[in-house]
């Protein structure tokens, strides 16, 4: 029981330091950080750029490193190798000389490569490099704040605005081009947004996992929703409970934050997943008979009513709702109520008597 | 270009010209010498054996392929290669690209798919408003397809994703509609529907409609005039012209296996 007092005299001590600003300015970093992470995480996946933004996490990681073997403010450094990255990744990507998983592997190792180099020429291995690596969103720096408040404004700012675009390019980047949307430039935008958004997170998540935080909470938005609106909402509420909550938890159990803000959303995609009505058979109350009836899996469950003819179990052609009255095409085969369907079965039986 | 002026377009000016385009992919030459003039009010049926570079003259006219050399105006504009935030000229050209997978759990309704065909109209940083989601509706009626408005569009089949992609192109409200075999996966029915509303869209909304077809039959029932493309522009003209067969028996040689 002895985690109970602890919890108990955990939140006492995280409520009584709310007035501190080291701590107002984290919990404030882990809203921001969900909220950016995760909305741009929503493109991130629909555009299938997963493993870039990985690649560019790892990126700013040996950013990071080279800053500590130079000696200067690693977030600067990790700005630059960001944005490096963002735009190599583009070009190679543009040129679609190989698959770009191909590409994104190599250059993936060679970041890594470079991180773990820089790191080697470090004279003693320091808590720097362990701050970097597993993030310490209690230690975020007054320069970090202020570029996180910035970027989560323009970044957010941003995706609100050409949100319909960044769809239809998600959808169908070659009829996007046709309409006039500039899919390129638009892909460098959206690149160098998540090269920002990974760095300003760096400090507080780590560069281990703050990727996990682009991909995670809309993924498992992913699970619930047919809607993009719905999913972009859905992964920011998820986004910002699991920073906020991993940060409670990491300050009440004394955890690292970064690792505890991960587990916990990652527990909440697993929930998503397994609850996803996306992959289960359901039950919906037909309107009109008012007979519920399996729904195939797959089913718009979220649609909520339905809005295309059914067949019942006894061969009668279900029109439509109460709700909607919808004119059904021309040629839709009606059958007449209370009529059945012939039985095929016995009229080849009594053909082959 | 403002709507009005394509409205008062004289009927006796080509609203595409193509004055000798080659298009080249690294190595191989898609497209050459293609000249072709297209009039308002055309149903232009656009044939040719596999490779023969129909797709990539829809692209081109499009924009979505850099020629190597020649020009392709609309409206008596050239077109622009480089995509520029819904430029006006693309107002008017609808496009029906050719069927490929969709992810079957993708967040969109099919109305939501049909919007997007609307998003140039509706311009940059604005949202959809009532009249937008009155004419999506009425794309997806004209096809068919009002019930099946609230569905995910990865859970529809092959053939009504091609229907839903047609009305997407209408949700535009084109003046010119391209398609690529936009009735390679629909039956029978369905087929003779959608030729029926090409027509009926040329008769009552004076579209301009270039349309890829496999099936020859069907090309010349539907076609006002035929171009018969092998890398370059072999024949052009009327569909019941006698020269017709002579042609198409020189572009589709017999099958030696």
């Amino acid at each position: 029981m002895e985690w109970i007092t602890r919890l108990i005299e955990g939140t006492q001590l995280f409520f009584v330091s709310l007035n501190q600003t080291w701590l107002q300015r984290a919990l404030f970093a882990a809203v921001l950080i969900g909220i950016l992470s995760s909305l741009i995480g929503v493109f991130v996946i629909l555009r299938g750029y997963v493993f870039m933004g990985e690649a560019i996490a790892h990126s700013a990681f040996a950013g990071a490193a080279l800053a500590l073997v130079i000696g200067v403010d690693p977030l600067v450094v990790i700005l630059i190798f960001g944005l490096i990255s963002a735009i190599s990744i583009g070009a190679v990507n543009e040129k679609k000389v190989m698959r770009d998983e191909v590409i994104i592997g190599v250059f993936f190792s060679f970041t890594m490569a470079l991180a773990i180099f820089f790191i080697g020429l470090l004279p003693s291995y320091s808590t720097n490099v362990e701050s970097i690596l597993f993030g310490r969103v209690l230690l975020i720096t007054k320069l970090n704040f202020d570029l996180l408040i910035i970027f989560t404004i323009i970044i957010v700012g941003m995706i609100l605005l050409l949100e319909k675009e960044f769809y239809m390019i998600t959808f169908d980047s070659e009829l996007a081009q046709a309409m006039g949307i500039p899919v390129k430039i638009m892909d460098y935008v959206f690149l160098i947004m998540v090269a920002l958004a990974i760095d300003v997170s760096l400090n507080a998540i780590g560069a281990l996992l703050v990727f996990a935080f682009l991909v995670t909470p809309a993924a498992a938005a992913y699970q619930w929703t047919y809607r993009l609106e719905k999913m972009m909402a859905l992964s920011v509420i998820i986004g910002v409970f699991s920073s906020v909550g991993g940060l409670f938890l990491s300050f009440v159990f004394d955890l690292p934050s970064g690792a505890t803000m991960v587990m916990l959303v990652t527990t909440i995609f697993f929930v998503s997943f397994a609850l996803s009505p996306k992959r289960k058979a359901g039950t919906l109350e037909c309107p009109t008979c008012k007979e519920a009836f399996e729904l195939e899996p797959h089913s718009p469950k979220e649609s909520g009513i339905i809005t295309e003819p059914h067949v019942h179990a006894d061969g009668r052609i279900i029109l439509l709702s109460d709700k909607e009255k919808i004119p059904l095409p021309s040629d839709y085969p009606l059958l007449p109520e209370n009529e059945q369907t012939p039985d095929n079965n016995k009229k080849e039986k009594q053909r082959r008597a | 270009m403002s709507i009005e002026k394509i409205h008062d377009w004289p009927k006796e000016k080509p609203i595409i010209e193509i004055r000798d385009l080659v298009v080249t992919y690294q190595d191989t030459l898609a497209l050459y010498g293609i000249n072709l003039d297209i009039y308002p009010g055309e149903i232009i049926g656009i044939c040719g054996p596999n490779g023969a570079g129909k797709t990539t003259l829809l692209k081109a006219i499009l924009g979505l392929v850099k020629p190597y050399r020649g020009t392709i105006k609309v409206y008596g504009h050239p077109i622009e290669t480089k995509g520029n935030l819904f430029k006006k000229q693309y107002f008017q050209i609808g496009y029906v690209p050719q069927l490929k997978a969709i992810d079957k759990n993708f967040p969109a309704l099919v109305k939501d798919v049909v919007m997007m065909g609307r998003y140039p109209k509706i311009g940059l940083f604005k949202r959809p408003n009532k009249k937008d989601w009155e004419i999506v509706d009425e794309a997806l009626k004209a096809i068919d397809m009002y019930y099946m408005r609230n569905r995910p569009i990865g859970h529809l089949s092959g053939g009504q994703q091609q229907k839903v992609f047609i009305a997407r192109a209408l949700a535009l409200e084109p003046s010119i509609l391209l398609l690529d075999e936009p009735t390679a996966a629909l039956d029978f029915r369905m087929t003779a529907s959608i030729m029926q509303l090409l027509r009926k869209l040329r008769d009552e909304k004076h579209m301009t409609i270039v349309s890829i077809h496999h099936d020859l039959r069907l090309l010349k029932e539907n076609s006002t005039r035929i171009v018969c493309l092998n890398k370059s522009i072999v024949w052009t003209g009327p569909p019941d012209d006698p020269e017709l067969d002579n042609v198409l028996r020189k572009v589709y040689p017999l099958p030696t296996i």
